[in-house]
């Protein structure tokens, strides 16, 4: 499934509306080149979780932690760019928080972190010549029978 | 009297020991506006080539690399001073923000140096100590001061009023931070990592008005004093994407001097109006970006013009380093604020408004 985001508006718009359907123990990862819209996209999908702090680019903290607000589910957002390819010790991270209660994102994530779970949706962004965004969601496992956004 | 203090710095890459002396300020001298602190060792281990081994970050790795160099450090740090553990009278280490992992063995390295010597312990904020590593370099600073703050993970504009207990970010980078920029930047026009150096090595080659890049956050609705870089980075691939879909060569180095331009423009920009609105007259910039030839110079020239005192620490000190962290602890210990329990743990989103962990 394809989805168009003609405007940064629309992206965390889109993300806000996947925020929304996401649960405790729920993994997105996502793809796409530089300034594809990865970290916009976190942001509405914070905003869709109501979870607390700033979304900033976790390429330097690797991983950080939203507490979770209203909905009781915490967000993990982390991004694999500057890790060795291998999130199988996401615990090693140290983070403060239970991944079973968190929903995590991962930015780079793809070919990286599908093996946190074999259900997983991954979100592939793409940037068009006119600075159009599409989004593309391919679900695996479970997710392929739950509902998605767009 | 004089006190020795040591501190530890481990909230990234770098393992940092350093040793400053404390000295009482003179009754007699009545212009001292703050302690005197002297630097007497700074030694930093760096896992940076470690990572390149592994190709990236494991942050596994990262806290092992910490743990291995904690002690050697520590020792060059007492070797090169010319002192003994028995001469240390307290520990200051950074409690965050940063890496856990790595924040982790920086901290308990600490617990077991304070517990062992039985001095005071102060777990600090590692922003603040970027903030007191220019009193090394310059002197007392100045109440209050604005600090810009601009490295890899840390893009921030801070008022100080005091560095050892109060200091209010007025604004931040919404998305990248500008080191940040500088890296991704340095991959989409095939320069090595980490692209500070090699980006403004390259731009002096180049003309800064080649290419009119955006400035982030700087409408009129836009919050005055807060950055963002993620839009910048994006243009500069959306402009090289186009120049190669039309089948030009890239000319490196006008993209790069646009692109540093376009850096150093917004962080000037808005440190000059934070220190005008606030009323400040003396500006810190610190962090590893500080070091970059374009941003000091055209810092420089616009804290002439708006009559605004430049404090820039040398390059070394810039980095992370355990001097910072000294420093920091030794106005902490000069303002007589409590030390921390031993019970605390490392906050990898420590707000700079905690300068003391209590």
């Amino acid at each position: 499934m394809k989805v168009e985001l003609t405007t940064h508006e629309d992206t965390v718009r889109f993300g806000r509306t996947l925020g929304e359907l996401l649960r405790a123990g729920d993994l997105v990862l996502l793809s796409g080149p530089l300034g594809a819209g990865k970290t916009v996209l976190t942001k509405g999908i914070a905003e869709g979780l109501c979870v607390s702090g700033r979304v900033s680019s976790p390429t330097f903290v690797i991983a950080r932690v939203h507490p979770a607000g209203e909905r009781g589910v915490a967000l993990v957002h982390v991004d694999a760019y500057r890790l060795g390819g291998d999130l199988a010790q996401l615990d090693d991270l140290d983070l403060d928080t239970d991944l079973a209660d968190a929903a995590v994102v991962v930015e780079w994530g793809e070919g990286v972190a599908e093996r946190l779970s074999e259900d997983h949706l991954l979100v592939r962004l793409e940037r068009e010549v006119d600075d159009t965004r599409i989004a593309e969601l391919e679900p695996h496992g479970a997710w392929t029978e739950r509902a998605l956004p767009g | 009297m004089s006190r020795v203090i040591m501190g530890i710095e481990t909230s990234c890459d770098e393992t940092g020991v350093g040793l400053v002396r404390l000295s009482e300020n003179d009754a007699a001298d009545a212009t001292a506006t703050g302690p005197r602190v002297e630097l007497l060792a700074d030694e930093v281990a760096s896992s940076v080539e470690l990572h390149a081994r592994y190709g990236g970050v494991v942050p596994e790795v990262a806290s092992r690399a910490h743990l291995e160099a904690m002690a050697p450090t520590a020792r060059r740090a007492l070797a090169t001073a010319g002192l003994t553990l028995s001469d240390v009278d307290a520990i200051a280490v950074t409690a965050g923000p940063g890496l856990a992992g790595a924040l982790l063995v920086g901290v308990a390295a600490a617990k077991a140096y304070a517990a062992a010597l039985d001095v005071p312990l102060y777990g600090v904020n590692h922003l603040a100590g970027h903030v007191a590593v220019d009193t090394l370099e310059h002197g007392p600073l100045p109440r209050p001061c604005l600090a810009l703050l601009v490295s890899g993970g840390h893009t921030q504009l801070l008022r100080v009023d005091d560095v050892a207990s109060k200091i209010t970010e007025l604004g931040s980078t919404v998305d990248d931070a500008a080191g940040e920029a500088y890296d991704k930047v340095a991959r989409i026009v095939g320069l090595p990592y980490p692209g500070g150096p090699p980006i403004d090595k390259a731009a002096r080659e180049g003309d800064p008005e080649a290419i009119a890049f955006p400035r982030g956050m700087t409408g009129p609705r836009d919050a005055p004093f807060d950055f963002s870089f993620s839009g910048l980075k994006t243009a500069v691939a959306r402009w090289i994407e186009a120049a190669e879909r039309n089948g030009e060569s890239i000319p490196v180095p006008d993209v790069c001097a646009s692109f540093q331009e376009a850096v150093a423009d917004v962080l000037t920009m808005k440190a000059v109006a934070a220190a005008r609105e606030y009323g400040i007259g003396t500006m810190v910039i610190s962090g590893g970006v500080a070091a970059n030839s374009r941003l000091s110079a055209l810092a420089r020239e616009r804290c002439e013009a708006a009559g605004i005192e430049l404090r820039v620490p040398r390059p070394r000190l810039c980095t992370d380093n355990g001097a910072m962290i000294a420093a920091l602890g030794a106005h902490v210990v000069a303002a007589d604020l409590p030390a921390s329990p031993l019970d605390f743990s490392g906050t990898p989103a420590l707000p700079v408004s905690t300068v003391t962990v209590r």
